[in-house]
């Protein structure tokens, strides 16, 4: 194993070996998953592209991405590596970097979610849109994880939106996550009787609701209709996972830690930890797409044996002070550094006809925050990976120009499968920068 | 709230427009006091929207704009404001109105507001006369009034905190808590209770919907599975060893103390825990060390514990077994049979000890004997805790446990050791005592190194090993008891000989008026008695049938909503909206009774109930979250500032009680509304004062919050002089005087400044000391665009910037040598040089922050912002609580009685 690349964060001896556990049992189990992943896979899709990618991933931090260290000075293919991204080097065939690109959203953390909702931050998400599209017949529509959040985010701080632009709860303990991913058998025999019962007396609260809505105001049936909507949410859910318990996804004896590092200085393992599952969870067909919401507060992180010299807000906030900037670009790079194990870990799977999962998923990488030390959502750093585009390398485009973020995501979309032409503020495409 | 949408077909407007986000909390809009320091918003997008709408409807059912008025606007306003020129997006130039629309409505109240504070038209522009301005205004006012009613709060589901507490008091399980990931509230107006941000999502019902099954499993239990008997054998290197409680020596695990304290005295198998409550089969094998005459028999005593029990808890926490005497110091074997519950395993602790950690005077009447006996004994404890005599420093917590045991082992063995003070009376021996005599010294320290020479020398009693066999038959545990306790309480009655059916009837007839807060009628009984029997006749067994009618009601809509029923609240509504804005919990028994009876919707009851409920605690929920939601002290936790201000978890707890302690004895003692600005008191603690508040000399432990007299016209105390405060102000890092100034016109001032707009390039602080924050701001209030709102938002951010991100009084700019200027001009012309003259401002227009008050509490009590005739119902009752003086328990009581709070 080449221990170079492994996150430094948490000291060599300790993580390989964890490391090492985790993918080495992930990928024991890798046959008998891929078949069960392609049994999945033959079901009921039907996109115009059969060849395109199947899945989606997007991935944002709360606090940015240090700009100058993100972007390569050079354009096109040929670039040097600059410091954050130095990590994924060795995908740099499978990536391309976008600079100057957003959604000409509101500033402020208030506005964050444009990252993906584009100029109406707290609007149904792209992520949202996506699996309302492509993700209905998994058995997760779509997975929102976090880490190194200590609490749960909500409203305008939350990352994805639904139709109805209510904001979706995240998950931040993998060990419920595995949980809810492999279910026992000894569970799956209750939890189907719980289904079962629990669905077929729904009936009763909507017909209570009903009778309650008739004397109200047309306002207030209005807001009652949210309760209707979220019953009828709960009975498909319901349904959905009746249907997956007569086909369960073979636990693949993934170790997790004893206890779940949800301590925010703790964010680089647990993100490590999430990564691995959501590739457990595209490889077995349990879901199409992800993300995974990198949270940022006051945490100090030590990185390379060395306490950074400010919390992870208080760097993001550098002033232009060059040894802040180095230790947040540190932290960036960290962050990195468990990114390209993702990148990795995905390489090394089956994704469907052959594909390795990385050329199967469209791995979308950035942020609602342009520079958070001026609070300022403008050009915001984006890298898109994988999906088996025809990657670019950097893409710079000048702050003037029409092109937004939302371009991008239609292109991204379409290749999907998702056959959009206009998302949020964006009527345009990027389809010729990435073929 | 959604005012990103924008009426379809509105020229030059298919994109919405972003940037200034609206926030709706209420703008005081009428001449209230002389002095008033406002905001004209510019720019504001979204009644440019507003108008619009107006326009298309005016076919319908507009009204014609009477001549009078219509002219004061033709000659004042529609030159700037006309669909050719709309400054500002704002257009007056209408021939008629749609009064019902409810962003006319809005509109015109800020055309009133603007015109009676006279801040339209614009200085330098023509003026019309005091005449015209109140032709205008009664106008306005006229209309306003007639197409406004009090009332209208959207339905709302119960919040997070509310859902908690409710779900507790209903079924009695105080210690519930949620499960992870349950979705929280969106905050509205500036709170997580507002009819607008309680949305219901599938994500909420998925939650209720699993808290509804873990209720149901408690109470309605499925049948315990039969496990099989296993037989689990420990020996000594299966037991925990903690602290100094036990070591091993010489293969056998040896005990000393019976200190009450679990951690210092108890040992435990680390392996087992009971899989399910039932009786099982111990033996234990032990033997004595070393007795003395009199130590006999060892008592053994065995308890069973939790084993997520914390390693904090006291012996008497564990549920007692037996006691087992041991006397010979051969292997002996003691057996019975017990109940262990599940998750329960074994305790062992030696009873008879003579050593007790915890247990002070014995340990100094102990250590006393012992070098009145043995004065080398007392010699090398003195050669351990004083090395340097006692002249130097003692020598305590090093000699914590077998590291303090080798010490003084160490001066027992030397030849040469100091016998000098080797006397009762010497003052080493003395203090030494009163060592043993303290907590830590002899609870921790010398107590845990003592222990050390029982292992080693005895006497001791030890163990060999333990086996664990079973379970026989299972048994109900004391959980178990308790949740069948609920079921048979909230039912009012135990299942016996009762058929399913009637049981079920007769628990329905006495929870579901609990659960949905008000009588339910035999109908709706009915439909939930249906569930239940539908369900056993297809053959499901009474737990289940009862199991799936507990989940049912616990999602129903009665139960997660409040306060369905339009108009003037009925008595049940009453007392759900009393209750859950003075404890966040449903109505008790006492308010449920007089709802019915019919008596609570009489003001004097109305009253009595709400001093009843007043809180007398800091963790009163309406101290606690409306002033963390009102004054963002709720947040403070996430701020976690800078290292170099040392504020950490306990400073940070500090500053929110001050908050807190300070808000109640307002209420308590029915302080004026001033009092909030500039007080007499405050609350802190000693170090903390002398730390952040440059406040000497208080008495009593350093960090225990006590109540403190200030002078009134103090840097500190009141609102704006808080640690807490200038905390959440700033971001732990750097202060922001933008924001700062921006949260107390909205805070304290009541005024919601608009967002930034998105083309202004935002500010980036420059913390290498070049410039100060007053002249990076000064470049971008050069700019028009900026200094319409700058101009009122900064002075007041710059007043308080000697408060540094915590609150602590600075003299100079951080990474500058220069001195703080905090002086600023407020925008009714007054020159103030710090925040001792804003403090002076406040009070001396103590109307502003008094509305502002009363308004927050009414938003935060009703769950919806207020409208005109709202705020005019809540300026009466300000007016009348200044003029009669009045204080902060008068303000909430005059509240509860009002229109506003009894109508949904």
């Amino acid at each position: 194993m080449n221990t170079k690349n492994l996150p430094q964060y948490l000291g060599y001896s300790s993580v390989d070996r964890r490391y090492f556990i985790r993918t080495a049992s992930a990928s024991l189990s890798l046959p008998a998953l891929t078949a069960f992943g392609d049994s999945h896979a033959q079901k009921g899709f039907g996109e115009s592209d059969q060849n395109g990618p199947r899945n989606f991933v997007a991935i944002g931090t709360y606090l940015g991405w240090h700009q100058n260290a993100f972007y390569p000075r050079e354009t096109g293919l040929e670039f040097e590596i600059p410091a954050t991204l130095k990590p994924v080097a060795e995908f740099r065939q499978h990536f391309t970097v976008f600079s100057g690109l957003d959604h000409r959203a509101g500033n402020g953390h208030n506005n964050w979610s444009n990252f993906l909702c584009g100029s109406q931050p707290g609007t149904y998400s792209f992520d949202q849109l996506i699996a309302d599209q492509i993700g209905k017949q998994s058995r997760f529509a779509s997975l929102q994880l976090t880490t190194g959040s200590g609490e749960n985010r909500t409203g305008l701080g939350a990352m994805n939106f639904s139709r109805e632009n209510i904001y979706l709860p995240m998950l931040r303990r993998p060990s419920v996550l595995y949980r809810q991913m492999f279910i026992t058998r000894e569970d799956r025999k209750r939890t189907e009787y719980l289904l079962k019962s629990g669905r077929s007396s729904l009936d009763h609260v909507v017909g209570e609701a009903k009778r309650l809505s008739a004397s109200l105001p047309a306002a207030d049936r209005e807001k009652l209709a949210e309760y209707f909507h979220s019953v009828r949410s709960l009975e498909g859910r319901m349904g959905r996972q009746l249907r997956t318990l007569d086909n369960p996804a073979a636990d693949p004896g993934y170790k997790l830690p004893e206890n779940d590092p949800i301590t925010p200085n703790l964010q680089m393992e647990a993100s490590v930890i999430m990564y691995d599952l959501i590739a457990i969870a595209l490889e077995c067909g349990l879901t199409r797409v992800a993300t995974l919401f990198l949270d940022g507060l006051g945490q100090v992180f030590t990185i390379n044996g060395r306490p950074l010299s400010s919390g992870y807000h208080g760097l993001s906030h550098h002033g232009n002070d060059p040894a802040m900037i180095r230790d947040l670009v540190l932290l960036d790079t960290a962050h990195l550094e468990c990114f390209a194990h993702f990148l990795r870990v995905l390489r090394e799977k089956k994704g469907t006809r052959g594909k390795t999962l990385l050329d199967d998923t469209i791995v979308l990488l950035g942020t609602g925050m342009g520079d958070a030390s001026r609070h300022s959502n403008r050009d915001l750093p984006t890298l898109v990976a994988g999906g088996g585009l025809a990657h670019k390398g950097h893409v710079a485009l000048t702050g003037k120009q029409e092109t937004l973020l939302g371009d991008l995501y239609i292109t991204l979309a379409q290749r999907l499968g998702v056959e959009i032409d206009s998302f949020s503020n964006a009527r345009g495409n990027m389809n010729e920068v990435l073929s | 709230m959604n005012f990103r949408g924008f009426p379809p077909g509105l020229p030059g407007h298919q994109q919405p427009v972003t940037g200034h986000k609206i926030k709706t909390v209420p703008l005081m809009t009428v001449p209230f006091v002389a002095a008033v320091l406002l905001v004209s918003l510019p720019g504001l997008t979204w009644f440019r929207g507003a108008v619009a709408t107006a326009q298309v409807q005016t076919e319908k059912t507009a009204t014609a704009v009477p001549d009078a008025p219509r002219e004061v606007l033709q000659k004042y306003c529609v030159d700037c404001h006309q669909p050719d020129a709309a400054e500002g997006g704002i257009i007056l130039d209408v021939d008629s109105i749609n009064w019902p629309e409810k962003d006319n409505l809005e509109l015109w109240e800020k055309v009133l507001h603007n015109s009676s504070q006279s801040r339209m038209p614009p200085p330098g522009s023509d003026q019309p006369t005091a005449g015209e301005r109140k032709l205008l205004g009664d106008w306005i006012d006229g209309q306003l009034s007639r197409h406004l009613r009090i009332g209208g709060t959207a339905p709302r589901r119960l919040n997070q905190a509310e859902y908690l507490k409710t779900v507790r008091e209903l079924v009695s399980m105080r210690d519930y808590e949620l499960p992870p990931g349950f979705p929280g509230d969106s905050e509205v107006h500036g709170f997580d209770n507002m009819g607008e941000g309680l949305v219901m999502s599938p994500a909420h019902i998925a939650s209720y919907s699993r808290v509804a099954t873990e209720i149901a499993d408690l109470l309605y239990p499925q049948p315990r599975k039969a496990v099989s008997s296993r037989i689990q054998r420990g020996g000594v290197e299966d037991l925990v060893l903690s602290f100094s409680a036990s070591a091993i020596k010489e293969g056998k695990l040896r005990l000393a103390s019976s200190a009450r304290d679990i951690m210092r005295s108890c040992t435990w198998p680390q392996q087992h825990q009971a899989k399910v409550s039932g009786v099982y089969r111990v033996t234990v094998d032990g033997s004595v060390f070393k007795p003395r005459d009199g130590d006999l028999p060892m008592i053994l005593e065995v308890r069973a514990r939790q084993v997520s029990a914390s390693e904090r808890s006291v012996i008497d926490n564990f549920r007692f077994l037996k006691d087992l005497p041991f006397t010979s110091k051969k292997s002996q074997t003691h057996a019975f049979e017990t109940e262990l519950y599940k998750g329960e395993t074994l305790s062992f602790r030696w009873k008879n000890a003579e050593f007790d950690h915890n247990n002070l005077k014995a340990t100094v009447r102990l250590m006393t004997n012992w070098f009145e006996r043995d004065k080398r004994w007392l010699a090398a404890w003195q050669q351990a805790v004083f090395p340097g005599g006692l002249k130097g420093k003692a020598r305590i917590s090093t000699l914590r446990g077998l590291n303090g045991w080798n010490v003084i082992n160490k001066a027992l063995q030397d030849p040469d050791l100091d016998m000098s003070e080797a006397t009762m009376d010497s003052p080493e021996t003395k203090e030494l005592l009163r060592i043993f005599g303290t907590v830590g010294g002899g609870t921790h320290n010398l107590g845990d190194a003592l222990c050390h020479y029982y292992f080693n020398q005895g006497p001791s009693l030890q163990l060999h090993g333990y086996t664990i066999e079973g379970p026989t038959r299972l048994v109900d545990s004391d959980v178990d008891k308790r949740y069948q306790q609920i079921a048979r309480s909230i039912a009012g009655t135990g299942k016996g000989k009762l058929g399913n059916e009637k049981y079920a009837r007769t628990m329905l007839a006495k929870f579901l008026p609990r659960a949905f807060r008000r009588p339910v009628d035999n109908s709706t009984l009915e439909a939930y008695l249906k569930i239940a029997s539908e369900h056993w006749e297809k053959g499901h067994t009474f737990h289940e049938g009862m199991h799936l009618l507990m989940r049912n009601i616990l999602i129903s809509p009665q139960f997660l909503y409040r306060s369905l029923q339009p108009g003037e609240l009925d008595d049940h509504d009453l007392a759900v909206r009393l209750s859950y804005f003075f404890t966040q919990g449903p109505p008790d028994a006492q308010l449920a009774a007089l709802a019915n009876a019919g008596k609570l919707t009489d003001s004097k009851q109305l009253r009595t109930q709400a001093k009843r409920l007043m809180p007398n605690r800091r963790e009163h929920p309406l101290v606690r979250s409306f002033t963390g939601q009102w004054l963002d002290t709720r947040g403070l936790k996430s701020i976690m500032p800078d290292p170099k201000f040392k504020f950490e978890a306990r400073e940070i707890n500090i500053a929110q009680a001050e908050v807190e302690l300070f808000f109640l004895d307002m209420i308590r003692e029915n302080r004026p509304l001033r009092d909030f600005i500039d007080p007499d008191f405050t609350w802190t603690a000693p170090y903390f004062a002398k730390r952040i508040y440059q406040i000497k000399g208080l008495r009593g432990r350093h960090d225990k919050l006590q109540r403190v007299k200030i002078p009134r016209g103090s840097r500190h105390g009141g609102l704006l002089g808080m640690s807490a405060i200038m905390m959440t102000t700033a971001n732990g890092v750097d202060t922001q005087p933008v924001l700062r100034g921006a949260w107390v016109l909205e805070n304290i001032l009541g005024i919601s400044p608009p967002e930034p707009p998105d083309d202004v390039p935002a500010l980036t602080p420059d913390t290498r000391g070049t410039s100060t924050p007053r002249e990076m701001l000064a470049a971008h209030t050069g700019e028009d665009s900026c200094l319409n709102c700058h101009r009122r938002i900064d002075p007041l951010g710059f007043a308080l910037e000697n408060f540094d991100p915590v609150g602590k009084w600075r003299e100079k700019w951080p990474g500058t040598n220069r001195q703080i200027d905090a002086s600023a001009t407020l925008t009714d012309g007054t020159k103030i040089k710090d925040v001792v003259d804003l403090k002076k401002w406040l009070v001396s227009n103590e109307s502003i922050f008094a509305f502002n008050l009363a308004s927050k509490l009414m938003v935060y009590a009703t769950g919806r912002p207020l409208n005109y005739v709202e705020k005019k119902e809540i300026r009466q009752l300000v007016a009348s609580n200044l003029s009669e003086k009045g204080g902060m328990r008068d303000l909430i009581l005059d509240l509860v009685v009002t229109q506003t709070f009894r109508t949904k």
